[in-house]
């Protein structure tokens, strides 16, 4: 075979190959369409219609001034937009690391051997099932002045009336939308940390304790670091859903200003339909505080994670 | 250099006993291997004196002072993990310093010794590595750095070898061998690998369901086991049934055997003859003396040395002999056993 012919037919192999690349491609393409489809259709054609409005572009309210940034400067330029703000951010925050604590040391607790083991790692999971709405009215029916809690209170002879009782709900410190939220993801973040203290085992944190380490060394410089994947996933998903839930602040929480989903939702739930564009300001601008947090979250976690050599 | 005693210990998990009343005593700075079959109590034991179990019962002494209860934090001693238990998220030098480090040693010190024994494991350029980034030879120097660095009086390993290729095993050997000798450090170590067992330990304790079966000397293991059950363990092939005809004649299925006399095993008792396969010599004529006649039915051939069964009538005897010569299959043969070499065990 001559030299020219030999690279004619290698030549000839690789553009074959090529054309089997492509048809690989092509169907890896296809096997992604349903997902793609749901993603961008679904997910990122309301994201497109929010934005959309939000810059007054509705003309099937009779509304098409767009682009227009009247609405969020209205919304932006109320002093009351950026305390609503805070409270969401508040409720959010404190929720999320109130839960993340309990689920550590609930998981923590989960990898050790005690009696009915078994049966803590079901009980632990019950909230997991009940709706938030349960567990909203579970907070109404305790946590109220005319709850459980302060009925119990005034029978033992604490207070005098149940109306005595302090205030937990409906007020701006948000302690029964706190409770709500911890009591729903306590044990998801549990669920998501007890799995990857499962992976990871128990023998790095016995290498610890043989060369010297105390416990809280142990947790501090050998689990939590291991954990970490668990722990960004899990505060990640709950702090997202935080942003934006609607039910409990609006059930449980203390009235104007409100949080930001609930100024949404009176936004849209207006007679005067035009108000639903500064609705879809409001939405559009949860989704741009979450978002930034967000990514600030996972841009600090992916940076520590690099630095530990995961690449 | 720390002297470790274990009277009559004992562990309980629930209703199961993984540990039986187990006496043994590890003289300063010897090595000695803990050998069983998977689930024996091995490992527990191992996690016992290490301080990551507590004693159902009896007492772990270091040096004659009663660590039974001491917190695994205080008792200085040293582990090594089957799987290494390196912390993933550190740098070499991370992982070997932090013993130190938590001890709350002057970091000049650290420095010092963390340059020494990463010159000691040959690691140095591998400083800045993360365990997932070495291999499986490396991350266990790594695992005997991290501990060697703390200075532990007793360093324990459990199957230290387990992971590595027959290759790395062999090289790992021969560098723990020479690391223990160098530090002179009491080492006890758990393996299931009986070669590996008698090729680095001092002594060699047989542990059987959380009983200890026999504590000896890796060729008097091998050679005079205590029972039928750690014969079968240390890889005996040849155990015949046997009546002792006098103090130094046995009667066996191939015919009589001349053996050496063993307190105990007299005339009219009922034994079991082992014949190391490698104490058994193949002749093609017959020896002078005795002999006891077979055929070669099959002939393994493993390179360096070469595996005969030898159909001897009533029992078929393995004998292994360096690869010199090749018998051929069919052959018939004798095989002459120096009566020395022959070990008696109660039936």
């Amino acid at each position: 075979m001559s030299v020219s012919s030999s690279i004619a037919s290698r030549s000839g192999a690789q553009e074959r190959m090529t054309a089997r690349e492509r048809r690989t491609r092509f169907w890896q393409m296809v096997q992604l369409v349903p997902i793609m489809a749901i993603l961008v259709l679904l997910f990122g054609g309301a994201l497109v219609l929010a934005i959309l409005q939000s810059l007054g572009f509705a003309p099937w309210f009779g509304v098409n001034t767009f682009p227009d940034f009247s609405y969020f400067g209205a919304l932006w330029g109320s002093s009351t937009f950026w305390v609503s703000l805070g409270l969401t951010l508040y409720y959010a925050t404190v929720s999320t690391v109130i839960a993340l604590i309990l689920g550590i040391l609930l998981a923590l607790a989960l990898v050790k051997t005690f009696p009915s083991k078994t049966f803590y790692k079901y009980l632990y999971k019950l909230p997991l099932m009940i709706p938030y709405t349960v567990g909203i009215a579970l907070a109404v029916l305790m946590l109220s002045n005319g709850g459980m809690l302060s009925r119990l209170a005034a029978f033992f002879g604490l207070i005098d009336d149940p109306a005595q009782f302090p205030q937990i709900l409906k007020t701006h410190y948000g302690w029964g939308i706190i409770a709500v939220y911890v009591w729903k993801q306590t044990p998801f973040i549990t669920l998501a940390v007890y799995a990857v203290l499962l992976g990871i085992g128990r023998e790095t944190e016995e290498a610890a304790a043989i060369l010297g380490a105390n416990r809280r060394t142990i947790f501090f410089r050998v689990t939590l670091p291991q954990i970490l994947p668990g722990v960004v996933s899990s505060t990640l998903i709950c702090f997202a859903f935080n942003v934006g839930a609607f039910e409990a602040p609006f059930i449980l929480g203390g009235g104007f200003p409100d949080t930001l989903p609930v100024v949404a939702w009176r936004y849209f739930n207006d007679a005067d339909y035009t108000l639903q564009l500064q609705g879809m300001a409001t939405v559009v601008s949860i989704g741009l505080v979450a978002g930034v947090i967000l990514f600030g979250y996972l841009a600090a976690y992916r940076r520590y994670e690099r630095r530990m050599g995961r690449n | 250099m720390t002297k470790v005693q274990l009277n009559a210990v004992r562990k309980q998990f629930g209703g199961f006993v993984a540990i039986e009343n187990i006496d043994l005593e590890i003289a300063s700075g010897e090595l000695v291997a803990l050998l069983g079959p998977s689930g024996c109590g091995k490992t527990t034991t191992l996690r016992m004196i290490a301080g990551l179990e507590r004693p159902s019962g009896g007492a772990i002494l270091f040096d004659d002072q009663d660590v039974s209860e001491q917190p695994v934090q205080d008792r200085n001693v040293g582990m090594v993990f089957q799987r290494y238990a390196l912390f993933p998220h550190m740098t070499v030098e991370k992982n070997v310093a932090f013993g130190l480090s938590v001890r709350g040693t002057p970091r000049a010190e650290i420095a010092d010794r963390l340059e020494e024994m990463l010159d000691v494991v040959q690691l140095g350029q591998f400083r800045h590595r993360f365990p997932a980034q070495l291999s499986g030879g490396q991350m266990q120097r790594v695992a005997i750095a991290r501990t060697l660095i703390t200075k532990p009086s007793v360093l324990m390993m459990d199957e230290p070898l387990a992971n590595l290729d027959t290759k790395l095993r062999g090289e790992m050997r021969r560098f723990i061998r020479d690391l223990q000798q160098r530090f002179g450090i009491t080492t006890i170590f758990v393996t299931h690998d009986q070669v590996e067992a008698m090729e680095l330990a001092d002594r060699v304790a047989v542990i059987f369901d959380g009983h200890l079966a026999q504590y000896d000397a890796p060729d008097r293991l091998y050679r005079q086991p205590a029972n039928l059950d750690v014969a079968d363990f240390m890889g005996a092939t040849n155990i015949v049934p046997a009546a002792m005809k006098a103090d130094d004649l046995a009667e066996t299925g191939v015919g009589a055997i001349r053996v050496a006399p063993r307190p105990g095993f007299g005339a009219g008792e009922n034994v079991q003859v082992m014949l190391r396969s490698e104490a058994i010599d193949l002749m093609i004529t017959q020896p002078t003396q005795g002999g006891v006649p077979g055929k070669v039915v099959a002939r393994d051939f493993f390179g360096a040395s070469v595996n005969y069964t030898v159909d001897c009538g009533a029992h078929r005897i393995t004998v292994t002999e360096q690869a010199r010569r090749l018998v051929e299959v069919d052959t018939p043969v004798w095989l002459d056993i120096d009566p020395d070499r022959v070990w008696l065990l109660a039936s």
